[in-house]
């Protein structure tokens, strides 16, 4: 590998279409690889490699404190936060709530200078170690926005100059976008049925728009029973592997294992996802 | 009497949650409205087959234009925007939409006002009819943000029609995830099941979403789905809810069969017919209570 490490993800429009699965395969196939868990709202990605936190470090957002001896209660700050994150009751000073997006511009607009700013906790970036590496990132539950913590992960993946498989959240929306726009490359993973196939569609137009290279691995290949091939086809993206239900794989998961340690189809799979952006990326 | 608004949900995606909501939508005891809250991959419609009966634009937040021919290339925006939305492009300042947050900062400091912020269309949402009541539903431009608000919209939109129309029950399909979205679909609503499989991810998972619920003091009913995957995961699945107080409402088994019903766009009554059953009864009486 020379310069920029490689970045990797892994997406899907559907939930549970077995994108942890295939990030967990991948890092227990392929040598060198560090992981990073970016589906900060619900990371599973240590709990199936067996890792263990060991270090943990806050994610902040920069959220107004308001002095209440200098405020005049005058409103500019409610009025100007387009995020409806500060409310003034009576001659209360204004509060602040969950939804303030750190974007500071109360603080810029405020007349007398009442406004600065204080960091609050909003998720935490843990390193865990076992058999694998792996950064994730975790959103602290009643904290509405994960875009900062996804791209705090990401940040914090980059500065180990190694390539990297980022197991992204699943949707179509900004979360999605925030783990997919850094990666060099893109694995989705779907399911043949109606709504996997209904679902890849609007994840293969978000690749698009954002001019991402990919490919489509078809999970639970033998159930549902619809044409992923032609859907991946129109968007000129090639399937790379399809891989068959199976208990043994579902058993695995259920207990922790990276189904590439239970399935030899599974690890022969990441081996040809691996070699195909080997040659298409010269890693 | 107001409308009493049943949400499921999963936090890990994937559980079976569209799955389960149709099944209970074909079989609700009560006349009911639906509405589809996972925004950014709606696929309740898929299994009740609406009509479509409106459709409406989602304006999401404003976001920045930047006209280029005012742009003096002074950069103070660059600086001010926290949301790396944007950079300078031949000298020129501009926004990358996607990540602009709308927040404004850019053009409180623009010295020569060259900042627009204009609206932004970021989906659209559906009214259908089906063959159990009326449908709202919607899609999220891919890539869009404010998946949240559409999911109040929606909200809004069912409980109005339940009102006008005299339905009493309004069932809710939500996201996957914790944050904004999951949010949205379950402040202030009157219960929620939630949907999990007997795994680690599940267990995990569960407590997170199941916490949020708490917080928000909206009752937990539990759907423990494809429980015969793994003994030992249904177990401490169940031990979780014990611990925590959550009622375990149904474990319905992993079912060939209802996949191979998904395949073909059809509600899996029968198969179901056990699990929503017992659901029912714990829904309907928790939610009177």
């Amino acid at each position: 590998m020379s310069g920029k490490p490689f970045v990797l993800a892994v997406a899907s429009g559907k939930g549970g279409t077995g994108k942890s699965s295939v990030a967990a395969s991948l890092l227990v196939t392929v040598d060198g690889l560090l992981g990073v868990d970016l589906d900060v709202e619900e990371p599973n990605l240590a709990l199936l490699t067996g890792c263990e936190p060991v270090e943990s470090s806050l994610v902040t957002l920069p959220v107004p404190v308001i002095d209440e001896s200098l405020c005049t209660r005058c409103g500019t700050c409610v009025k100007e936060c387009r995020f409806a994150a500060l409310n003034m009751f009576g001659d209360n000073p204004p509060m602040v709530n969950d939804l303030c997006h750190g974007c500071g511009v109360c603080s810029m607009v405020c007349p007398v200078n009442a406004i600065t700013e204080t960091e609050r906790p909003i998720g935490e970036i843990r390193k865990c170690l076992g058999d694998r590496d792996i950064l994730e990132g975790r959103l602290t539950p009643g904290m509405p926005n994960p875009v900062p913590v996804i791209e705090a992960a990401m940040d914090a993946a980059l500065a180990r100059e190694t390539n990297i498989v980022a197991d992204c959240p699943p949707g179509t929306s900004c979360p999605m976008v925030a783990g997919v726009h850094r990666a060099d490359a893109v694995v989705l993973v779907t399911e043949p049925t109606p709504f996997g196939i209904a679902d890849l569609e609007l994840a293969l137009e978000v690749l698009s728009n954002l001019g991402k290279k990919g490919m489509v691995v078809i999970n639970r290949s033998d159930l549902g029973g619809g044409d992923v091939h032609s859907m991946a086809k129109r968007f000129g993206m090639p399937v790379v592997a399809e891989l068959p239900f199976s208990r043994h794989v579902a058993e695995a998961y259920a207990d922790g294992r990276p189904p590439a340690t239970a399935d030899p189809d599974w690890r022969n799979a990441m081996k040809e996802i691996w070699s195909t952006l080997e040659r298409n990326f010269s890693l | 009497m107001k409308p009493r608004e049943i949400v499921v949900i999963s936090g890990k995606g994937g559980t079976g949650k569209t799955t389960l909501t149709a099944s209970l939508a074909a079989t609700s005891p009560r006349l009911a409205v639906f509405c589809d809250a996972d925004v950014d991959a709606p696929d309740l419609e898929i299994l009740l087959r609406p009509q479509s009966t409106g459709t409406c634009t989602f304006w999401g937040m404003q976001t920045a234009t930047i006209h280029g021919s005012c742009c003096i290339g002074c950069g103070k925006c660059v600086e001010a925007c926290r949301f790396r939305a944007i950079d300078m492009q031949q000298g020129k300042a501009h926004v990358e939409t996607t990540f602009c947050e709308g927040c404004a900062a850019c053009k409180l400091v623009c010295p020569n006002d060259c900042v627009e912020m204009v609206d932004t269309k970021q989906g659209e949402w559906f009214t259908g009819e089906t063959a159990w009541g009326p449908l709202f539903h919607a899609r999220l431009n891919p890539g869009g943000e404010n998946s949240g608000k559409l999911v109040t919209i929606l909200r809004e939109e069912a409980r109005k029609a339940a009102e006008s129309l005299g339905r009493d029950l309004i069932l809710v399909d939500g996201p996957p995830g914790i944050a904004c979205p999951a949010i949205s679909a379950l402040s202030g609503a009157d219960m929620a099941l939630v949907v999990t499989e007997p795994t680690l991810s599940g267990q995990h998972d569960l407590k997170r979403i199941a916490g949020i619920c708490d917080k928000f003091e909206v009752p937990v009913a539990v759907a423990l789905n494809k429980a015969d995957l793994s003994a030992t995961g249904a177990e401490k699945i169940r031990e979780t809810c014990k611990e925590n107080g959550w009622l375990l409402a149904a474990e319905i088994p992993f079912m060939r069969q209802v996949v191979d019903r998904i395949a073909a766009a059809e509600i899996p009554t029968s198969e179901m017919a056990d699990a929503v059953q017992c659901l029912w009864e714990v829904l309907i009486q928790a939610a009177e209570n």
